[in-house]
């Protein structure tokens, strides 16, 4: 029915031939007669536009009208050009900004992963909150229990981390991470190969043959992607496996490996503490859901089945740990780290975008104000509000399209720098790409402010045209202020959050940790290349002998060996552990207090910088076959004996994990607090045992008073010429290790004060716009005050006053907000803290400032304004 | 585009240009050219109806759906498009030649006062 492009041609050609050929029927010629037939016709395009528009009225009519203001628009603003490139640059920052970190967002949090049906697969986890463990882990026995009993789940995949000493690829030995896997692992995850196979049912259980596939990471950045890896042997620590196949690339999840391997490949996974203990905990659980059965459903039954679990063994679980199973969907679980993170990123993006449209709002509407008589004249000339509405939105469109495509433009080269940045939280961000949704956030962000701006101008009233000359009425000016009071307000926001997330950075770096910083380098040196076992007296000689060389070499005073780098081990040895000591009874109902176990060489304590408070330290005479001993931290002993003395007071550890008899140790030394878990110091339950008596170690630490880095060489040197495939890796001095340790909190503080130098910035030159606008629109009113008297200095000082008083008001609104904010934050997420009194000061003083000096240029004008020139100009 | 003035020519009141349109389509079907046409001889050349009028009214009669339209080929040898009367269309020529009617009748007795039927009252 509704005629297209063509058919409405045809029909005007065959009307124009039939007009031809009746004009030469009556003797004119051809050249002519097609000459008049078409001047007879009329204007070509028009009828056939007015054709057009019978079907397609309302909205041709609309678009072709709104695309004749935009060209009136972007001519009218070519005229005014410093406006229209501040106006185009803010809203690029907002669009720009919002664009990108959505594009993060969406690719960290709501992106499928690779694996098959990644919809139905689980990650499943224990969580203590009664010892403020996220993550516990499962034991073998645990994971039986709950295989054993639950039926919702199709299979489930088990994952343990351990590391190796590989020798194989590569000339060099390398300690490479490693994830230990059963045969059902990878049709649970459900990846795929890009080379050979991955490995199954037959590569489980203690009889196969070893087996690793490599991850895609490793093969293509280690080995070059070389295809010949396949079929080769490597060592893995005592044990040999074969290169079987390359994984495909995916989102490495619990941990960043270099290969996985099966079973047999670790002694460790064979004997009898993994598979028999409740409480050793070290393996990831996968399942994935069983055809037709919903997440709600397995979870429930996940849930009750580990009840049931927990109350059949009693002893494993203690009721103030308050054990808890979670279930979540894998993509949720590998994207909650970053999660706060990223939605706390989008709230700023958010109050950027919020400042960036105020301020456009400003200058458009002191750009209203300007042509209040155009818009007046178009009224008198019939244009309804709709219409003028439609001139105001044509320009806003012009303005805001273009923000968008300079916006779209900008988040480009953003999204790789917020993409690196959520890097540090979720391996995802590293595959984050740009793509068609920045386009889409654009425009729309782009549409939303360009509705909204048009909204902003007041339209003239009727008795606007009364008088031709600029005013400024109180609405205009009241609008005004209220968007400069928003830029402030919104600025506060994000100011006190850069500053309290400054200031908590400066009090992680600056907190007094209880070691010596400095001058202690650490390093890596895993045992397991030797395969020795606990307590093997090679071990214990290559430390003793390691130590002795090594404290022979210039510019070393001290050496020791410990199990345990500060913060960079963070985790790696579980929770707290029960114990008791003989003298202290626990009050009723209370349970055994808790202590982080660690083992240190003799000398550690002075090597770190940890004064020794009591007793004596470890000697070499500590050995296994002599008197087990420990040594206590301070908190430790006031704890269990404020008034009295623990030296010579026997502690033993009351978890499963030491067994049902476990051996009474004897207290010989205290020592100083020392917190190596956090790096805000906290309170520190630690018991040494001396690593002559436990055998591992695994960790050098070197004191050095010149320049500790200068040493590695040298120490690299000694260790290699007393165990030649020993590795030493990873040196450091523990303020790196601090450093590296804080990295993501120097980003998020880094990131967000980039946010609030942002808003800074566009609030500045919102309020000078502000002040400026109303100085020149009041250059009468200034030119007559001076005329009657007024000092220029008070003048000055009246609109550097209002400059100040419009920021006054935003700091309050802001703060007000901000505090309502943060109430709801801190109920949602619970990292999320108030500012304390500085940094809502700091901002309070930052913006105080900043708007005092955009009030400047404006108030200077103000007072120097020519009474003269002033009075004659209207 | 300058046109030679028309003398004599009658302006077409507003409004009436759809009723002349299905009037003329009442004898059969009919393309845009020779309903101009049609109309121009059948009012002795007094009334001459622009295209920029025409088509866009034939359009919005079809779209109303009081006419109906098919392609055919014309005396030049061209396509054309042939508009037709539909069923609705035909009762709209007949609700309209009624309204017209009217409308002369009333303004003939504004104008033309002693000509008013059924004087005999005053």
């Amino acid at each position: 029915m509704r005629p297209d492009e063509r058919e409405l041609d045809d029909e005007i050609r065959g009307h124009l031939a039939l007009s031809v050929k009746e004009r030469i029927e009556r003797g004119e010629d051809p050249e002519s007669a097609r000459l008049a037939a078409l001047r007879e016709f009329g204007y070509v395009p028009a009828i056939r536009a007015s054709m057009h528009r019978v079907w397609y009225s309302r909205w041709y009519d609309a678009v072709e009208a709104l695309g004749h203001d935009m060209r009136i628009g972007l001519r009218s603003l070519l005229r005014a050009k410093g406006m229209a490139a501040t106006v185009v640059l803010t809203l690029a920052l907002g669009i720009g900004a919002n664009a990108a970190i959505f594009s993060v967002v969406r690719g960290v949090l709501l992106r499928p992963l690779v694996n098959r049906d990644e919809d139905r697969l689980i990650y499943i986890r224990q969580s203590a909150p009664g010892l403020g463990v996220e993550n516990m882990k499962f034991s073998v026995p645990e994971i039986n229990d709950i295989e054993s009993r639950v039926t919702s789940i199709g299979a489930f995949g088990d994952f343990s981390t351990v590391e190796f000493t590989m020798i194989g690829l590569g000339s060099e030995p390398r300690i490479v991470r490693a994830g230990v896997v059963g045969g059902s692992y990878f049709d649970v995850m459900g990846l795929r190969p890009v080379l050979g196979r991955l490995l199954n049912a037959q590569d489980d259980g203690p009889k196969a043959a070893g087996a690793a596939v490599l991850t895609y990471r490793f093969w293509t950045t280690s080995l070059n992607g070389d295809p010949g890896v396949i079929g080769k042997t490597i060592r893995l620590g005592p044990r040999t496996a074969t290169v079987v196949g390359v994984l495909e690339p995916s989102v490495p999840y619990p941990a960043e490996t270099e290969l996985i391997a099966n079973v047999v490949t670790s002694p460790h996974h064979l004997g009898a503490t993994m598979v028999t203990n409740r409480a050793h905990r070290m393996t990831d659980l996968f399942g994935r859901l069983a055809p037709g059965v919903s997440l709600d459903a397995a979870r429930a039954e996940l849930t009750a089945s580990h009840a049931a679990m927990m109350r059949a063994h009693p002893e494993a679980y203690s009721a103030s740990a308050n054990v808890q199973l979670r279930t979540t969907p894998l993509r949720d679980q590998i994207a909650a780290p970053a999660r706060t993170i990223l939605l706390v990123l989008l709230a700023a993006a958010g109050v950027v975008f919020i400042i960036a449209c105020s301020n456009v709002a400003n200058l458009i509407l002191a750009r209203s104000v300007r042509r209040e008589g155009e818009l007046a004249v178009r009224a008198a000339l019939g244009a309804g509000t709709g219409a003028l509405r439609r001139t105001l939105l044509a320009e806003s469109l012009v303005l805001c399209g273009a923000g968008a495509v300079l916006g779209v433009l900008l988040a480009r080269p953003f999204v790789g720098v917020v993409a690196g940045y959520a890097a540090r939280f979720s391996v995802r961000a590293l595959d984050v790409t740009v793509d068609s949704s920045v386009l889409w956030v654009g425009a729309g962000l782009a549409m939303a402010a360009a509705v909204l701006l048009a909204f902003v101008p007041r339209l003239p009233s009727p008795q606007g045209l009364a008088n031709g000359s600029l005013r400024i009425t109180p609405g205009t000016n009241r609008r005004l202020r209220v968007f400069a009071m928003t830029q402030i307000a919104c600025s506060f926001v994000l100011l006190a959050g850069a500053g309290m997330l400054l200031a908590t950075l400066v009090a992680l770096q600056t907190a007094n940790t209880g070691y010596d910083m400095r001058n202690v380098l650490v390093f890596d040196i895993p045992t397991s290349a030797t395969g020795a076992g606990i307590g093997d007296a090679k071990v214990i000689d290559f430390y003793q002998e390691s130590t002795r060389r090594i404290a022979e070499l210039p510019g070393v005073d001290g050496v020791s060996v410990g199990g345990f780098v500060p913060w960079r081990d963070a985790g790696s040895f579980g929770p707290a552990v029960p114990f008791r000591v003989e003298g202290y009874t626990p009050a009723n109902g209370e349970e055994n207090p808790r202590a982080r176990f660690r083992i240190v060489a003799p000398r550690f304590f002075a090597v770190v910088g940890i004064p020794m408070l009591a007793g004596r330290d470890f000697a070499d005479e500590d050995r296994s076959g002599t008197e087990p001993v420990v040594i206590v931290s301070q908190s430790v002993a006031q704890r269990l004996f404020p008034n009295g003395e623990a030296l010579n007071r026997k502690m033993w550890w009351t978890d499963p994990y030491f067994g049902s008899k476990p051996l009474p140790r004897r207290i010989v030394g205290v020592v100083a607090d020392a917190d190596d878990e956090n790096v805000g110091r906290g309170p520190a339950l630690t018991i040494y045992h001396p690593v002559r008596q436990l055998g591992v170690a695994g960790r050098l630490f070197v004191h050095a008073p010149g320049d500790p880095y200068a040493l590695v060489p040298a120490v690299t040197r000694t260790i290699r010429e007393i165990s030649a495939d020993q590795p030493v890796e990873r040196p450091a001095t523990l303020e790196d290790v601090r450093a590296e340790v804080l990295s993501p909190d120097r980003l998020n503080a880094f990131v967000f004060s980039g946010f609030a130098g942002i808003a800074l910035l566009i609030a500045v030159v919102g309020v000078a716009g502000v002040l400026a606008f109303s100085v020149s629109a009041r250059t009468r009113e200034f030119g007559i005050r001076l005329a009657v008297g007024s000092a220029p200095r008070h003048l000055l000082a009246r609109v550097l006053s209002e400059g100040v008083l419009i920021a006054a008001a935003g700091i309050a609104a802001g703060a007000a907000g901000g505090y309502a904010l943060a109430r709801v934050a801190m109920r949602v997420f619970a990292t999320v803290q108030m500012p304390g009194a500085l940094p809502v000061l700091g901002a309070t003083a930052v913006l105080m400032a900043a708007a005092a000096v955009a009030s400047l240029t404006p108030a200077a004008r103000a007072s120097r304004v020519d009474v003269l020139q002033a009075l004659r100009s209207e | 585009m300058a046109k030679p003035p028309d003398e004599g020519r009658l302006e077409l009141l507003q409004g009436t240009l759809d009723m002349l349109v299905l009037r003329t389509l009442q004898w059969g079907p009919r393309h845009g050219h020779g309903i101009g046409q049609a109309i121009q001889a059948q009012s002795d050349d007094l009334l001459k109806v622009e295209t920029g009028s025409l088509y866009p009214a034939l359009h919005r009669l079809m779209k109303r759906g009081w006419l109906k339209a098919q392609w055919g080929i014309s005396e030049a040898n061209q396509r054309a498009k042939y508009y037709q009367l539909t069923a609705t269309g035909k009762a709209q020529l007949l609700r309209e030649q009624d309204r017209w009617s009217q409308l002369v009748h009333a303004i003939g007795r504004i104008m033309n006062p002693a000509a008013r039927p059924g004087e005999s009252g005053e």
